[in-house]
């Protein structure tokens, strides 16, 4: 029993519906042109572009993102000066929200009725890639004279299948006025500088104030009622890689096929980060559940130092700014190795597409960054290509506007970081099923944050299920 | 005697005078609690990203930001979401109660064969969480049906008898009705549908209320399903309004309060507007004094 | 199953005729019933035996799927705990809170009008403003209900971010939510005839009383269907998950619901997905099976059927 077969036992009653009622008609639709593309199991899609149309007709591709609607008119606008510089391919836009957009492209997978090509979150990549519904997209940039960073490029089996619409990189952000009412220095900017682990707990200490002014090492200090926290680390899984790298640990092996999480060093690094909450004092409690980290901390004014993505620069920061928070930006701490991740969203051409040729044409278009003016220059998104980091007037055309950080500091604590030897890709742009992992992971540790279990015993309880899942076989 | 009586009336009115004052106060005790999330959703939407979050958390806005509800108004469109959001749901309610109701009615009071067979099926559908069945579901309208970017398949499920739970919340009230009624009626010489239309339908007029506004509030905050099906922003409904704010990566929790507090406004309304048929209103002849 | 009497096999007119209106009527909702509930849950059946990840083609399995939940999945065993411990604290406590609020929204009070919508507001409000709302409330550094704690001097409770307060702290507001069933109480206390009261009155019984013996008989049918319904929508909870709590912390409010729908349309397990919804469709079931075959105990029948 293989394949198409038993998927047509499983959808059969569903087309039975359909033929019941009998009026399908896909012909009619225009807003999602691969509807009609595969009759039976949705995978299978024919590759030739549909000639006989293109003289005399655009071609009509959908490109999904996510985004508010407004995001989505302002990206169709984009595109809108794409379709006038050419007259062969017409692009719409669909926007989908932020929260259910995974969930939509896989209903539209599985009823085979995807958009052309679209952005997908990092963690999709891979196994959308290896269960073949994304285009090989290692023509795009063939004699192209500037190339994206090769960080940003995912790769399964060694080729590129989608590359990262932006880049974004985690850095630490931190509140220079507690810095200067507690006279502390400011954490390095500059890579070479970075601060070890030891000397980020201990600024972490003088910067955490209870109620009644004292410090985690002085005696009468009440961990009950602090006030302003000294550092607060991102905890969510795919962060937390960060720092059991930089411990010399890993969770994957570098071609991202053994499971590494088990190792001591990976597992010290866990502990390390917990304890900042158990132990140390220093830090407020995070058990992963919101992804809103600079808000609730820098912006809220209730921690000096947070680490979190660069994105943040834009999102929320900027807006802050303007409303006086005097906030910097610094390279993240290190405990064995300097290490920082890459990553940024994808832009696919899915393989149910009747046009990968024009939906490539489309992507390689927008990504050029002058057509992500917007994003980039408010920070939110960091561009692509190699020579805005090389090339110094492409930086200051990029960084020199009062959305950013001051120009020195940003540049030397993102730009120069972004594409130093720190910077790493994050696992997903080259592993499998680190959707299955990370949420079992961040299961696992649940009880490591509040100190109910410990680093070592969750994670060597768990070790098994945690290899199935990297094997997706759980 | 009579004198002995007149002070037990009278004990039994001050009784009756403390007991309803204890009423009262439980009741403002228990309200205000209840109120107490939403005041905090309402304070949020007056207020800067920032002092949301600010320590200590604050009750009242330092600077009641009304203008939120302006730059709200310029992203959150609602008279336009409100009228594709209600383009789906006033036929949803109408068919959706009216099914309802004969399906009830059905279950409740005639005797048929097989009636045991469908009422197993129709306790059975209400077992399965509504995501069990979305791709299917989704394959059929949009591959089966070619419905892309249609409300049709919406609203079309509520011409089916308008959900499982509303037919047995029908049916339980129906039960709840004396037989003598209708069989009172039936001795006139009343068909069936006579019946349902004219003794049945007047007495159950609470739950038929009721039904038709828990279709009301379940379209207006299915997200899911809106989101599965609808594509274009013109056709945004006010649920999937209420998502213009969580932009690439961040979101605006103020503006985003602002327009729940805007949103939830006409399912209050209806609430309202309906509760004097369902509790203030006329119920049967003979059954109150 | 509640008794459905079995409809009488003699072909009298009459009988055609009713059995004709009750089949017109039913119509809608058998079409329904089939073509939107059963056709498709024979297609989820279908791919619970396939290893189909929604994506590309799929194999059949046959009953691999089945037995992995039963033997290796990570997941499981919590989530049918947290969903049954949350479900259990969630009904009996939305049920005791509704019906004494209806009971007390029933009685001649000053601004009723206002206090019935003041009850059900919850209810409408859509569950992303809800669910940050109390995240607000909640959090365990800076959240309202800590700040509180600790002006009074109190230790701090990490409510939703530690296991073992999560689901307590989730039912709380599952209660607040109880709107609807607020609703349908009053709705069903319209129907307890006030002459019985008068008469109990009359005969001196107190107010507890009339209550065991006149409220709760009468609106026994209603109760019923409330506690179905809450029973129902608190086993297949899924939002507070969804918005407030990723399944965390560990797997202390992981529901099967939110499982699933992980495992679906996150964790790219179709498959596998389907077949963990007939875990939960058998898991409800036997709830409901239990609460009809007890039903008919307490259930006080005025117009049901006759036998």
């Amino acid at each position: 029993m293989k394949a198409g077969k038993s998927l047509g036992a499983g959808i059969l009653s569903v087309l039975l519906v359909s033929g019941v009622v009998g009026c399908g008609n896909n012909e009619d639709n225009t807003a999602s042109p691969s509807a009609s593309a595969s009759a039976s199991s949705g995978a299978e899609a024919s590759k030739t572009p549909d000639t006989s149309s293109s003289k005399t007709e655009k071609v009509k591709i959908t490109y999904s993102m996510w985004g508010s609607a407004e995001e989505g008119s302002a990206t169709q606008a984009v595109a809108d000066k794409f379709n006038a510089s050419q007259d062969r391919i017409e692009v719409e836009v669909v926007s989908i929200p932020w929260e259910n957009y995974m969930t939509k492209l896989n209903t539209q997978a599985a009823g085979g009725q995807l958009p052309d090509t679209g952005m997908m979150k990092e963690d999709g990549v891979i196994q959308w890639s290896s269960e073949g519904m994304l285009n090989d997209v290692s023509a795009m940039y063939e004699g192209s004279d500037s190339q994206p960073l090769d960080s940003l490029a995912y790769k399964y089996q060694g080729k590129p299948v989608a590359y990262a619409a932006a880049n974004e990189v985690l850095l630490l952000y931190y509140n220079k006025d507690m810095f200067d009412k507690a006279g502390v220095a400011y954490p390095p900017s500059a890579l070479d500088k970075a601060w070890t682990w030891d000397e980020f707990v201990a600024a972490a200490k003088k910067l955490t104030v209870d109620k009644k002014g004292k410090h985690p090492d002085e005696d009468g200090f009440n961990s009950d009622g602090i006030v302003q926290y000294g550092a607060s680390i991102e905890n969510l899984p795919w962060q937390l890689e960060t720092w059991v790298l930089s411990n010399g640990g890993g969770f994957y092996s570098d071609d991202g096929t053994e499971v590494r999480v088990g190792e001591d060093a990976s597992i010290e690094a866990i502990q390390k980060v917990a304890d900042l909450y158990l132990k140390d004092h220093v830090a407020p409690l995070s058990v992963g559940q919101t992804d809103d980290g600079i808000q609730r901390t820098i912006i809220a004014g209730t921690v000096a130092m947070a680490t979190n993505g660069a994105w943040n620069v834009g999102t929320s920061l900027n807006t802050a700014k303007e409303e006086g928070l005097n906030y910097g930006v610094a390279v993240l701490p290190y405990m064995k190795e300097k290490v920082t991740l890459n990553t940024g969203g994808a832009n696919v051409v899915f393989s149910q597409t009747k046009h990968p040729q024009e939906a490539m044409e489309w992507l390689k278009w927008y990504n050029s960054e002058e057509n992500n003016w917007g994003l980039i220059s408010s920070g939110i998104w960091m561009p692509t290509l190699e020579k805005w980091y090389t090339d110094e007037t492409l930086t200051h055309k990029w960084v020199d506007n009062p959305n950013f950080p001051p120009y020195d500091e940003y540049k030397s604590a993102v730009v120069d970081y972004a594409q130093s030897s720190a910077a790493r890709p994050a696992s997903w742009f080259y592993t499998n099923h680190t959707t299955d992992f990370n949420t079992l992971l961040g299961s696992i540790l649940g009880d490591v944050w509040t100190g109910k279990t410990t680093a070592k015993d969750a994670i060597s309880k768990n070790l098994e299920a945690l290899k199935a899942a990297h094997e997706g076989s759980n | 005697m009579s004198g002995a009586v007149y002070g037990q009336l009278r004990s039994r009115k001050r009784n009756r005078r403390i007991a309803s004052t204890i009423t009262f106060v439980v009741v403002v005790f228990f309200a205000v609690l209840v109120l107490f999330p939403i005041w905090w959703i309402f304070r949020t939407s007056l207020m800067t990203n920032a002092e949301i979050y600010r320590y200590p958390p604050s009750l009242i806005p330092a600077d009641w930001l009304f203008s939120n509800y302006e730059k709200t108004l310029q992203i959150f469109k609602f008279w336009k979401y409100l009228l594709n959001t209600m383009t789906i749901i006033v036929p949803s309610c109408l068919a959706g109660t009216f099914t309802a109701t004969l399906c009830g009615y059905a279950f409740a009071r005639l005797r048929f064969r097989g009636k045991n067979l469908i009422w197993a099926l129709c306790v059975g559908s209400m077992l399965l969480p509504a995501m069990v069945t979305l791709i299917p579901l989704y394959i059929g309208w949009t591959r089966g049906l070619g419905l892309h970017d249609s409300y049709l398949p919406l609203i079309l499920p509520y011409f089916c008898g308008g959900g499982a739970f509303n037919i047995f919340l029908i049916r339980q009230f129906i039960m709840s009705i004396p037989r003598e009624l209708d069989q009172a009626a039936t001795i006139d010489g009343a068909g069936y549908f006579r019946i349902l239309f004219n003794i049945i339908m007047p007495a159950i007029r609470p739950a038929m209320i009721v039904v038709a506004l828990f279709i009301f509030i379940g379209l207006w905050n299915d997200l899911l399903q809106q989101m599965i099906y609808i594509n274009s922003s013109e056709k945004y409904t006010i649920a999937l309004g209420l998502t213009n704010f969580k932009g690439q990566l961040k979101q605006d929790w103020s503006l985003t309060m602002a327009a729940t507090c805007m949103s939830f406004a006409p399912g209050v309304i209806f609430y309202l507007i309906g509760q004097k048929y369902f509790v203030e209103g006329i119920t049967l002849t003979g059954m109150k004094n | 199953m509640e008794t459905v009497s079995k409809a009488p096999r003699r072909r009298s007119r009459f009988f055609l005729a009713e059995a004709r209106v009750a089949y017109l009527c039913l119509l809608p909702a058998f079409l329904g019933l089939i073509f939107l509930t059963y056709v498709p849950l024979l297609g989820v059946l279908g791919i619970s035996l396939t290893n189909w990840t929604g994506l590309a083609t799929p194999e059949f399995i046959g009953f691999d799927n089945y037995i992995k939940i039963f033997t290796t999945d990570p997941y499981i065993k919590d989530s049918i705990i947290a969903t049954i411990y949350f479900a259990i604290l969630s009904v009996i406590g939305s049920m005791i809170y509704s019906l004494f609020i209806a009971m007390l929204l029933n009685r001649k009070i000053p601004a009723r009008g206002f206090f019935r919508a003041v009850f059900y507001v919850p209810y409408v409000l859509p569950a992303v403003a809800i669910y940050v709302g109390w995240s607000w409330l909640y959090e365990a550094n800076f959240g309202f209900f800590n700040y509180l704690l600790s002006e009074v001097g109190l230790h701090k409770v990490l409510f939703i971010a530690d296991s073992s307060y999560v689901v307590p702290s989730l039912s709380l507001i599952s209660v607040w939510l109880a709107g609807n069933l607020i609703v349908i109480f009053l709705a069903g206390l319209q129907n307890v005839p006030i002459v019985y009261h008068e008469a109990a009155e009359m005969d001196g019984a107190n107010g507890w009383q009339r209550f065991l013996h006149i409220t709760l008989p009468s609106m026994s049918p209603i109760i019923f269907y409330n506690l179905l319904m809450s029973l129902i929508a608190n086993l297949q909870v899924v939002t507070p998950a969804l918005a407030l709590t990723n399944g965390g912390p560990g797997n202390a409010s992981r529901f099967m619901t939110y499982l699933m729908y992980d495992q679906a349309f996150v964790n790219y397990k179709l498959g596998y997905a389907c077949a963990t919804t007939f875990i939960i469709f058998a898991i409800l079931a036997a709830f409901t099976i239990v609460l009809f075959k007890t039903s008919n105990r307490w259930i006080y029948n005025e117009g049901g059927d006759d036998k």
